[in-house]
């Protein structure tokens, strides 16, 4: 799930200069943490990527609120969200 | 009247009179004190007339004053003395005052510029105050004033002398006729002297009224290594130039002329004859054909392959005794010229001549005196702007001799180390000199240093004065409006305007530009965004389409520039604004030696890390850069001005783990790159595991798609002709990659070379599908 979820992240806000195995599954995938770890996305890249795991997974997000931004701290984050909710 | 040459009798036979009174006819000293007295009543009474004389300048009025004063007194009470006591000693002081007083007031003016010379000049010939030359004439001027204060008092300590050690024959003869010979002598000298630099210095024409006769027939107008062009040569090309154009229709003429001379000649024969001008940097097939569309000619010197063109070396071929040249009508002589253009296709810029005329006029004005004495070279080209003024316009005008080629490699600079040179240069040049240049270039005369086109880097301003002692000087302007401000390099980011100009703030923080080189009366707004300050000085503040929207917020690319320099690893840097599924910024940018170091083995997400969270202490999430290129150079035009279409070409390109651009250098339908293949690319597949070779067909490959990223070209490929691959391309050694594109044949033309481009690795051409 996790190699699925960096692929698509890649894919869907077209990044550039890394691979999968770049990313940290524990890492903030928005912004960074103390140790200057994470993607450093922002807000825009949100939407995309929310839009993104609906296509790809079925799984929407509810309308941007502290819960939701709990389910985007980290790939592992997004992935436990993911397989509760996929049906 | 009469009383004045009276006066003026007594005054220069003073030492004659007295010698002879006291000689042949007996009178005592005391007797002769009364013409000494009378000569110092005399020049009271000047004194009290001239207080009423009007003079506008109050310092010539005090200087002259005071020396009548002091030598009104010394006069009487020499007068008075020699009486009372009947000394003949104190008679004989006379011709020394004189010349005292003559010292003062010469010396005083020196002082209190402008000197008496300067003033007398300025007097006899009223156009010297506005010419360009004037500080030239006004620096010689005090020159001999101050050689007349030298000679005054050598004159003062001779004329002592005879009064205390000589006869009173000697002193007469010394005062009465050795001291006048002397004069006439210093005169005469200066004469001489100042006709022979009067012949070194042309003088100052404007280009529309220049005339056969303006210059002497064997004056130096041009040179190439290894011979020279007279004015005479010039009039006669031009004449030929006319007697052809004006056999023809009144239609406009496109000019390219890669040799000075030849354009130069072209130029003026255009517009002499009254037609129009069109001045173009750009000969491809395909943009001359553009501008062909309305009838007109083309007067080239090189040959154009798809014809229609004039060789202008054909109509030099022509005899005639015939002479056509002359003043022109300036309300009447237009031209267009055609920028670079910041935004990627050439546009035309309509001007009249008079523009450029008044332009140069300034321009001389301002640097006129700095170069009356040298000769010009330049690095630029001179179709456009900048080098249309400075390197053709001013040296016709000024009467200054130019190279007729421009240096195009910075190592050329050395050959000229011996000469009194003006280079009109670029801070694309000059940053190629600064890196091309190990040793300093030993310039006998510090020479005068040109750059425009875009803001000189500190670093390379000071590297520069260190190779050549001198610091750049540096133009600000645009084609529409001339030439704007100046500054001196490496003294902060103040630019002064020039002396013509008017500024002001547009509504949208613009400057906004009006002066006699401008056509619009309301003043040509540009596109820069600047901060007028209370000297009248003023801050360029960025481009007004540096300041974007990123997904509603608000930035300023240079700001961002900004802060990545701050890091001190960065040596140039361009941030543009992308677009695809959403908004972002991009940044391509050069390290330092320090960044290089610093980052030397790093994986490139490591770098982007490294630079978007030194960033994100500044800015926000949003606006930090998404895509990150590093270059050796940033992209840039064959000018090398730096385009930010390029920089946003240069992103549409997906970044590929299999090939590097470190530099891209790119025209209307042709460019150049630096690639690196490096050793971890997927291009080297089974191409050997052992011995890893770039495949033929993936540098095919590489043609395709550089060339549909970066020039206009069809997608579908009809064949591949013509193609060689002589030698192979190694993982890591950068290779360069030249590719043009010939719109009309559909072939597409490329050439892989070693980095300094003289050994062919592969070459060949692909006839693309129109």
């Amino acid at each position: 799930m996790n190699d699925k979820i960096k692929e698509l992240l890649i894919k869907s806000l077209e990044l550039e200069d890394i691979t999968p195995a770049d990313i940290i599954d524990d890492a903030p995938i928005f912004g960074v943490n103390e140790k200057g770890e994470g993607l450093g996305l922002d807000s825009i890249d949100a939407l995309e990527l929310g839009i993104a795991i609906k296509d790809t997974f079925g799984v929407s997000f509810a309308v941007q609120n502290e819960e939701t931004k709990k389910h985007f701290a980290s790939v592992n984050a997004l992935a436990a969200y993911i397989s509760a909710n996929q049906k | 009247m009469a009383g004045k040459i009276v006066f003026t009798a007594l005054s220069v036979l003073y030492p004659v009179l007295v010698f002879c009174g006291l000689t042949f006819w007996g009178l005592s000293p005391r007797r002769l004190s009364i013409l000494l007295l009378a000569l110092a009543f005399y020049q009271f009474l000047n004194l009290t007339r001239s207080r009423k004389a009007e003079t506008s300048d109050v310092d010539a009025k005090k200087a002259n004053m005071a020396k009548n004063c002091a030598l009104v007194c010394l006069m009487t009470i020499c007068g008075c003395v020699a009486f009372f006591a009947d000394s003949l000693l104190f008679l004989k002081f006379y011709p020394v005052l004189v010349n005292l007083s003559l010292l003062a007031f010469f010396g005083f003016t020196l002082w209190k510029k402008p000197s008496f010379v300067f003033r007398m000049a300025n007097l006899g010939d009223k156009s010297i105050k506005n010419s360009p030359s004037r500080n030239y004439v006004e620096k010689y001027c005090d020159k001999v004033t101050f050689g007349w204060c030298v000679f005054f008092i050598l004159n003062a300590c001779a004329a002592a002398t005879t009064v205390f050690v000589g006869s009173d024959r000697l002193w007469s003869l010394y005062n009465g006729l050795i001291s006048y010979i002397l004069i006439g002598l210093f005169f005469a000298v200066e004469f001489v002297v100042r006709k022979v630099m009067q012949s070194k210095l042309q003088s100052y024409v404007p280009v529309s009224e220049l005339e056969m006769d303006s210059r002497p027939d064997g004056a130096k107008f041009c040179f190439d290594d290894s011979s020279a062009t007279t004015w005479k040569d010039f009039v006669t090309d031009v004449s030929k130039v006319r007697i052809f154009l004006e056999s023809k229709e009144n239609i406009p003429w496109i000019i390219h002329c890669e040799d000075v001379y030849f354009f130069v000649v072209a130029l003026v024969a255009i517009l002499q004859s009254g037609r129009k001008a069109l001045v173009t940097a750009n000969r491809q097939d395909a943009f001359i054909k553009e501008i062909q569309k309305e009838t007109c000619g083309f007067i080239t010197d090189e040959p154009f392959a798809s014809g229609g063109a004039t060789l202008i070396q054909d109509l030099l071929k022509l005899e005639t005794d015939e002479i056509r040249f002359g003043k022109f009508d300036l309300s009447k002589a237009e031209m267009v010229v055609y920028t670079s253009g910041t935004t990627g296709k050439p546009k035309a810029v309509f001007k009249m001549f008079s523009q450029l005329e008044n332009e140069v006029k300034q321009q001389a004005k301002f640097f006129g005196n700095e170069w009356m004495t040298r000769e010009i070279y330049s690095t630029v080209n001179h179709h456009h702007m900048f080098g249309l003024p400075f390197a053709v316009i001013f040296p016709l005008a000024a009467g200054i001799p130019f190279r007729r080629r421009r240096f195009d490699f910075p190592s050329e600079l050395t050959s000229i180390t011996g000469k009194k040179a003006v280079v009109v240069s670029s801070p694309a040049f000059l940053k190629r000199l600064v890196v091309d240049l190990d040793r300093p270039l030993d310039f006998k005369t510090v020479p005068v240093i040109l750059s425009a086109g875009g803001v000189l880097p500190e670093d390379v301003a000071q590297k520069t004065h260190e190779l050549t002692r001198s610091w750049t000087n540096e133009i600000y302007g645009s084609t529409e409006t001339g030439i704007i401000a100046h500054r001196v390099s490496g003294t902060g980011a103040a630019w002064t305007p020039f002396e013509f100009c008017k500024l002001g703030l547009a509504e949208n923080g613009c400057l906004n530009i009006k002066s006699p080189a401008v056509l619009e009366p309301e003043g040509f707004t540009s596109g820069d965004l600047v901060e007028l300050q209370a000297d009248g000085s003023f801050v360029l503040k960025g481009r007004a389409d540096s300041i974007v929207k990123i997904e509603e917020k608000r930035i300023s690319l240079p700001e961002v520039e900004m802060r990545l320099k701050s890091t001190g690893l960065v040596l140039d840097v361009r941030v543009v604004p992308m677009v695809s599924k959403r908004q972002f910024l991009a940044a391509a940018v050069v390290l330092n030696e320090a960044g290089r170091e610093k980052f030397a083995g790093c994986a490139k997400l490591k770098i982007n890390e490294f630079f978007r969270n030194f960033l994100c202490q500044y800015l926000e999430n949003t606006v930090t850069p998404k895509k990150w290129r590093y270059l050796e150079e940033l992209p840039q035009d064959l000018m090398g001005k730096i385009k930010m279409k390029d920089i946003q070409d240069l992103f549409s390109l997906p970044e590929s783990p299999n090939f590097k651009i470190l530099k891209l250098q790119r025209d209307v339908s042709a460019f150049s790159a630096k690639l690196l293949f490096p050793a971890t690319s997927d291009f080297y597949d089974g191409h050997f595991p052992e011995f890893k070779l770039l495949p033929a067909v993936v540098q095919v490959n590489m043609v395709l798609l550089l060339a549909r990223a970066f020039l206009n070209v069809p997608k579908e490929i009809v064949k591949i002709n013509r193609t060689k691959f002589t030698n192979p391309i190694f993982p890591d050694v950068p290779v360069e990659l030249k590719i043009n594109y010939d719109e009309e044949k559909g072939k597409l033309n490329f050439s892989f070379t070693d980095e300094a481009g003289t050994k062919s690795l592969s070459s060949g051409s692909i006839l693309m599908k129109k």
